[in-house]
């Protein structure tokens, strides 16, 4: 963090040139983060939906439950007040569906909380990266006419 | 070339190899950290949604393919220990990177003042 302080001025075209793939690379680092996270918030929406199907309305109806991706095996919905649910690390918890509810909805808030950070992280540097590229251009339009003015001289 | 020319790059040589090995270790050190890191985060999440729970609550382990039921009690233990030892080993994990970060950089005094050497003997002849 220490680098925001340096004028970008006083760096030379080529030190401007490793701050700007060092910053690239950041930002690459922070987008996939980042669709990393929205994947992990649509995967607890997906909970959400359906932890709201398991309700009295779909008691004793049969359902298709996935064994493997391609094979399913016929059952019937005969608990719809208690599902399991996993908190992480190898533990799950057993629930009734509206806590579990709360908890995918706690999960999504938390989820969206570091998203927004992310997007915070990721305009900010880009702002970064914008004033870093206008200030090459500039140094390299100096460097030009100082060349210009070295050969009519 | 003189001998002193041939001791010089022959430090050089050495001295960047330790050079590299340092900085490897430097970022498996970092990326262990890393690791470190989202486990405790991990834990920490487990750990407070234990705290909401009732104590009669059903905790299952997942224990290969099989969930066993659990006291309530010991997968709290069970967890808190955890934590405390990702916290030690991040700790451990700190002073480490520390180290080599100090050893990296007197690594890296020692290599430009070989090469400085290295070129004024190289100037002389």
């Amino acid at each position: 963090m220490a680098q925001q302080k340096i004028e970008l001025q006083d760096l030379d075209l080529q030190q401007l040139v490793e701050v700007k793939k060092q910053l690239e690379e950041e930002l690459s680092h922070l987008t996939s983060s980042f669709g990393q996270l929205k994947q992990a918030q649509n995967r607890f929406a997906d909970c959400i939906e359906s932890c709201k199907s398991v309700d009295a309305s779909n008691k004793d109806k049969t359902i298709l439950v996935p064994l493997t991706s391609s094979l399913y095996v016929p059952g019937k919905l005969a608990n719809v007040e208690k599902v399991i649910v996993d908190i992480g690390t190898g533990y799950y918890v057993e629930k009734t569906t509206e806590d579990a509810i709360k908890f995918y909805n706690r999960k999504v808030d938390f989820v969206k909380e570091n998203l927004d950070k992310i997007q915070a992280t990721v305009a900010q540097k880009q702002g970064n990266l914008r004033s870093l590229v206008d200030m090459m251009q500039y140094k390299m339009q100096i460097q030009q006419q100082e060349q210009k003015a070295a050969v009519k001289a | 070339m003189s001998a002193t020319i041939t001791a010089l790059q022959r430090k050089l040589e050495t001295d960047s190899a330790a050079y590299q090995t340092l900085q490897k270790d430097y970022a498996k050190a970092v990326e262990s950290r890393q690791r470190l890191d989202s486990q405790l985060q991990e834990n920490k999440l487990v750990q407070d949604e234990f705290k909401l729970l009732k104590d009669d609550a059903n905790i299952y382990k997942l224990i290969g393919p099989v969930l066993t039921k659990q006291d309530k009690v010991e997968a709290v233990t069970n967890v808190d220990k955890r934590i405390d030892f990702i916290q030690a080993e991040i700790e451990r994990v700190e002073k480490q990177l520390n180290d080599l970060q100090e050893k990296t950089e007197k690594k890296r005094m020692e290599l430009v003042q070989t090469q400085t050497a290295l070129q004024q003997q190289s100037a002389k002849n």
